[in-house]
């Protein structure tokens, strides 16, 4: 679980430098730029840290 | 009546006589200014011009002395290349630009130590944050960093963060450092890390790498304190310390290189187009950022101190125990912050320098005006004007104008700061309640999301009016935000931004994960509810004092960071 986190948030890293190869248009590279943002932070919070909040001490 | 009219037009010649002389004298002396005007701007100093000047005798001031300062420091102060010769124009021309250079390294070490000493402002915040039973522990943290990571960084992070920077005007050249290990991917160099300057051995033994790498250790060791505070009060001391190497050695100077070092991110300017390429003037994603997302890494894997969240996973509030502490490592805090801003110049002399006034104005400006919309809003949020919330949010506005301290306007820099106020406010509750990640300081929201609010800053209000030296990152022209016309600004910083949490947290999430399988992240719960002093420090930090073995408080309104328990 949290190796596939991890791997989501290198992968939202990787749609934002694709926007520098895919297209020259600026809006667009902001476009991918934030999208690679969003899924870093998914992975972040929905993955890596789903996965210690279901271990969390407070709820044992 | 004759005698009239000759008397008439003799009047009349000499009047003449008197115009004409004058219009003479007119046009000779515009002539002479006109010449004296060509001869300034071709002026040159010949060895024969400088030789017979001469200082006041060294008898009579010795005699004398110079209360009035009127004598000390003249010609007889320039250093003279050959004796026999005298003093050449060569000697003066030599003088004038090691002075230039003395400036620009009394300056850059000065603000090094002022940023050295923001160590005791973050240990006395973080410390006057917990509980009395950990303050040794949390002071001991914040002690180490500064010799662990230091011994990190001498031995390889400054060699991969600094080892190919190129010549550095301001600091002399800095020529040593000329080894960027690049890669070559879709046509263009891509710039991966330093590779000279390691243990400051071999070429690197220069008085200019020394100025710079005490300059780049300082900063390093506040991204390390930062990850201290997130982890307080239930980190164990061995964790910390393998934990901090690995930052200062490698996670942090990585990131610094592609930012500062001449790596990839620097070079976006130059190798697409965008804007200047990652601008990241002292550090907002590079220092605080790096921090706060290490932080964010250790505070997962560590998990909530016992008593932060009740069974349902509503939050309590658990006070520090001196907000004394607090508010005067805040202020030595910002007091530092004038070395850390201004002094990212690296000078005082020379390529735009002289921007250190409006650095200093910018950062001053941002502290105040987020202090103030941290305080307003817990004030308007819940009732009272929260003190420890007041303390972040002013290192919220000092970390968020960190980046576009050098590139913005003194009212861009108030909005920054006011914006961070907020934010810091907003990132608290959020990080309480949504992910349920406990941060005893509030060193994710302070450091983390403002740090990153400080990149993007820098792609927004950037004005175009910073000029250091005509260029920056290899692009001509001051930097401009989207406010100011430049939207491939934002997109450099975006991926700055990108790159700090798709790169930089992965790194530090693999490497604590690594420690916490290796020697074990978190102290065992009966030491965390003891208080760690004695179970990880041996000693206490007040032996005098009777201390509480568990104490959390849920109240209406509390000065512990973290929003109140009533609340939720």
């Amino acid at each position: 679980m949290r190796l596939i986190g991890v791997l989501i948030v290198l992968a939202g890293w990787a749609i934002a430098m694709a926007g520098l190869f895919l297209t020259d248009s600026n809006s667009v590279r902001i476009l991918f730029c934030l999208g690679g943002i969003s899924v870093s932070l998914f992975g972040i919070f929905g993955v890596i840290n789903q996965y210690y909040l279901a271990r969390a001490n407070w709820k044992k | 009546m004759r005698e009239n009219q000759q008397r008439r037009m003799s009047f009349m010649r000499s009047r003449k006589l008197t115009a004409s002389l004058l219009l003479v004298l007119l046009g000779f002396s515009t002539l002479m200014c006109f010449s004296t005007l060509a001869n300034a701007e071709g002026l040159t100093l010949n060895d024969s011009d400088v030789i017979s000047a001469t200082g006041p005798s060294k008898e009579d001031i010795a005699l004398k002395g110079d209360a009035g300062a009127e004598f000390t420091g003249n010609v007889s102060d320039v250093t003279v290349a050959d004796a026999n010769k005298g003093l050449t124009v060569t000697d003066l021309a030599n003088q004038v630009g090691q002075n230039k250079i003395a400036i620009n390294f009394v300056w850059t070490l000065i603000c090094g130590f002022m940023v050295m000493f923001m160590q005791p402002g973050f240990a006395l915040v973080e410390t006057g944050l917990i509980r009395a039973k950990n303050a040794n522990h949390t002071m001991m943290m914040n002690f180490m960093v500064y010799g662990l990571g230091l011994f990190a960084y001498y031995v390889c992070g400054f060699a991969i963060q600094m080892g190919g920077c190129g010549p550095v005007a301001n600091l002399g050249g800095l020529y040593p450092l000329n080894g960027e290990h690049v890669v070559n991917l879709f046509g263009k160099p891509w710039g991966l890390f330093g590779t000279k300057g390691f243990f400051l051995a071999g070429s690197s033994y220069d008085v200019g790498v020394m100025v710079m790498f005490l300059f780049q250790m300082v900063f390093m060791d506040t991204t390390t304190t930062i990850v201290t505070g997130s982890c307080a009060e239930r980190w164990k001391f061995s964790a910390f310390c393998v934990s901090t190497i690995g930052l200062g050695a490698i996670i942090y100077p990585l990131f610094g290189n592609w930012a500062w070092g001449c790596g990839w991110l620097s070079q976006l300017g130059v190798n697409f187009g965008l804007g200047h390429g990652y601008c990241d003037f002292a550090g907002s994603g590079v220092v605080h950022a790096v921090g706060g997302l290490t932080a964010l890494a250790c505070a997962m894997i560590l998990g909530p101190r016992i008593g932060k969240f009740n069974r349902d996973g509503t939050p309590n509030a658990i006070p520090g125990h001196d907000l004394v502490l607090v508010l005067a490592g805040c202020f030595i805090l910002a007091f530092g912050w004038f070395g850390f801003n201004p002094g990212s110049t690296l000078g005082a002399s020379g390529n735009g320098a002289l921007r250190i006034g409006s650095v200093a104005v910018n950062t001053m400006l941002a502290g105040c005006t987020a202090s103030f919309s941290a305080l307003l809003y817990m004030w308007m949020r819940y009732g009272k004007p929260d003190a420890s919330m007041a303390v972040n949010g002013m290192l919220a506005g000092l970390v968020a104008i960190t980046a576009p301290s050098g590139f913005v306007n003194p009212f861009a820099s108030a909005v920054i700061g006011w914006m961070a106020g907020i934010f810091v406010c907003l990132a608290v509750e959020f990080f309480d309640r949504v992910p349920k990640i406990d941060d005893p300081v509030g060193a994710m929201s302070v450091h983390g999301v403002n740090g990153i609010w400080g990149v993007i800053a820098v792609g927004l209000f950037a004005d175009g009016r910073s000029n250091y030296g005509g260029s920056w990152n290899g692009v001509a022209g001051g930097v401009r935000g989207l406010f100011y016309g430049d939207a491939s600004q934002l997109t450099a910083q975006l991926l700055g931004v990108a790159t700090l949490l798709g790169v930089v947290f992965t790194l530090s999430f693999l490497w604590n994960w690594l420690v916490d399988v290796v020697v074990g992240q978190r102290c065992q719960p009966k030491a965390e509810l003891a208080g760690l002093d004695i179970p990880e420090m041996g000693a206490l930090c007040y032996p005098d004092f009777q201390l509480k073995a568990q104490e959390y408080v849920a109240t209406p309104h509390t000065s512990g960071v973290g929003a109140p328990a009533s609340k939720f």
